[in-house]
């Protein structure tokens, strides 16, 4: 139990966790109003996983499966009907399960658009959960920062504000603002889509680096079956309202079920 | 599991709980729990002093400074017509006694307040409003709760007390230049006109009248009403805001319910403030009697 990352059991997600932000309800009333309701129409039904620390994790499945609404649902940022939760061992109460609970167990998120502040400048934007949380001197946070615009190489764009940047710049800086706070468990909702090809393969080797260096457990939602195979990890695909069990990329491929007939087909057309 | 915790409640505590949770379902109840936790939020443990202050003095100028010239212009406009109108109507029917009284109570107690909230609510409101709910629909607030920022403390904590703050100055601002502005209005359309109360209205004169009928409640009510005004409004916007079901067109019906919302419940706590006059009325009712 001690070397996992996250732990779910048995996961029930409706529409009605999905609603709003969560932020300005008292949190009361969502705890006492949980539960299935008869009659309700879910998203995720029963769903369990289980990742190990250090293990990296592709989520597949249709568009419209509610891929990101279970990350939503890792992140404390959608509520869910019913299940628990466990990040790194440790079992989180429903009552306690809000975005910032989930986000003091070093638990970062780069979301699917990317998600800047508006109103910052990038190399700000970098620095605002760094400054908030008063990691280190100004200088060694300076220096994390420049670390992280290098490596995602936005540096040149550091006085920018984030509408003057492409869709791409934009994903970039967020998995660089998300790597700078140095997280156990990163959870990327499409991290490749918007990428060129040069970006894409310069991001691939960033996640590995990250995987064998820091340790960091990573779960990538993504429609880009080829990260999986090029990270050599296991994906689990979303499917009939449950996730099934991780296989690695080549037993996916020659398996013989519904799933890996309907994703895999263009890949096997194409060897 | 929640079947045990019913039945550990006792029949006292189940009424407690039940009344809890019918105040939480209310708009009202929902945004006084809001205030209480985006006050409660400055005292919380991971504090940065210089994000937060920045917040703060950035709010305060935009609340504050950026409508000081409407508010300034409509100021002296109200202001000369109450001037005017109080002296004329006031000497015609012989109680040029309560002039002064008169401009207390219109300008500095009560539409002074009132109508700079009003102005506050329509341009600081609206436009907080659509700024965090531009947020919400990004999702970059909850990309700010996912970094460990909490978005109460970063959004509305700083919303609230620039807006409290804002208001206060501003009233202050509204209530002396209705009074000097105005004066300086009405002596300008009294030199066009050529009317006759040039000879009464003098600055001496206004000021001492309002100087006299100021009592020491009105001095306490000046820093009150805009702080709770100010209060209202930007919970208020930021509850519609954080309300908006990440939908695009929900943003201007949030920013209409704000405004009109705000409109509403400045009214009712003016009311509700204004029963201390009351009280003090009926007080001295049973001394003339």
């Amino acid at each position: 139990m001690f070397d996992e990352a996250l732990r779910i059991d048995n996961l029930h997600l409706s529409y009605r966790g999905l609603i709003g932000t969560a932020f300005s309800k008292p949190r009361a009333l969502g705890f006492f109003e949980s539960g299935i309701q008869p009659g309700e129409e879910e998203l995720i039904s029963g769903a369990n996983l289980v990742l190990k620390k250090g293990e990296t994790l592709c989520i597949g499945g249709g568009s419209g499966q509610g891929k990101s609404a279970l990350l939503r649902v890792i992140a404390g940022l959608a509520r869910p009907n019913l299940g628990k939760l466990y990040y790194f061992g440790e079992y989180i109460p429903p009552e306690r399960l809000t975005a910032l609970e989930v986000a003091k167990r070093q638990v970062g998120f780069v979301f699917q658009n990317g998600a800047l502040i508006s109103n910052l400048r990038v190399r700000d934007n970098i620095a605002l959960p760094l400054r908030y949380h008063k990691v280190g001197t100004p200088t060694e946070i300076e220096d994390k920062i420049n670390m992280a615009m290098d490596l995602m190489r936005v540096r040149d764009c550091a006085g920018m504000f984030p509408h003057q940047l492409s869709v791409g710049m934009q994903k970039r800086v967020a998995i660089a603002r998300s790597w700078a706070m140095g997280p156990q468990l990163l959870l990327m909702d499409e991290p490749t889509a918007g990428l060129d090809n040069y970006n894409r393969r310069n991001l691939l080797p960033l996640i590995d680096n990250m995987r064998t260096l820091f340790k960091t457990s990573i779960i990538i939602v993504t429609h880009d079956l080829m990260v999986a195979k090029e990270l050599g990890c296991k994906i689990t695909f979303l499917a009939q309202k449950t996730l099934t069990e991780p296989h690695s990329f080549d037993t996916w491929l020659h398996g013989d079920t519904e799933i890996t007939k309907e994703l895999f087909r263009d890949l096997r057309a194409s060897g | 599991m929640e079947t045990n915790k019913d039945e550990q409640l006792t029949v006292i505590g189940k009424m407690f709980h039940s009344l809890g949770l019918f105040l939480l379902r209310k708009t009202a109840g929902q945004q006084v729990a809001l205030f209480i936790r985006a006050f409660m939020s400055l005292f919380s443990r991971s504090r940065s002093f210089k994000t937060d202050s920045k917040n703060i003095i950035l709010q305060t100028f935009f609340t504050g400074v950026e409508i000081f010239p409407i508010l300034f212009v409509v100021a002296t406009l109200f202001g000369t017509v109450v001037i005017v109108e109080v002296i004329t109507m006031m000497g015609k029917v012989g109680f040029s006694d309560v002039v002064g009284g008169l401009m207390v109570v219109v300008i500095i107690r009560e539409l002074g307040p009132i109508l700079t909230a009003f102005l506050i609510a329509g341009r600081s409101g609206s436009s907080l409003t659509t700024y965090i709910g531009g947020m919400v629909i990004n999702s970059e607030v909850d990309a700010l709760a996912s970094m460990g920022v909490d978005p109460i403390r970063y959004l509305v904590m700083p919303g609230l007390i620039g807006g409290a703050v804002a208001t206060f100055i501003m009233t202050i601002v509204f209530s002396a230049s209705a009074i000097c502005a105005g004066f300086l209005m009405t002596k300008i359309a009294i030199a066009i006109t050529g009317n006759a109360i040039n000879l009464q209205l003098t600055w001496d004169y206004l000021s001492t009248e309002i100087l006299n009928a100021m009592t020491f409640m009105d001095f306490i009510f000046i820093v009150i009403k805009p702080l709770v005004f100010g209060s209202i409004i930007t919970t208020n916007a930021c509850y519609q805001a954080m309300n908006i079901p990440r939908d695009i067109r929900q943003v201007p019906k949030a920013t209409g319910k704000s405004v009109i919302k705000s409109f509403f419940y400045i009214v009712c706590a003016d009311v509700f403030l204004s029963l201390f006059y009351f009280i003090d009325y009926f007080n001295e009712i049973s001394k003339i009697i």
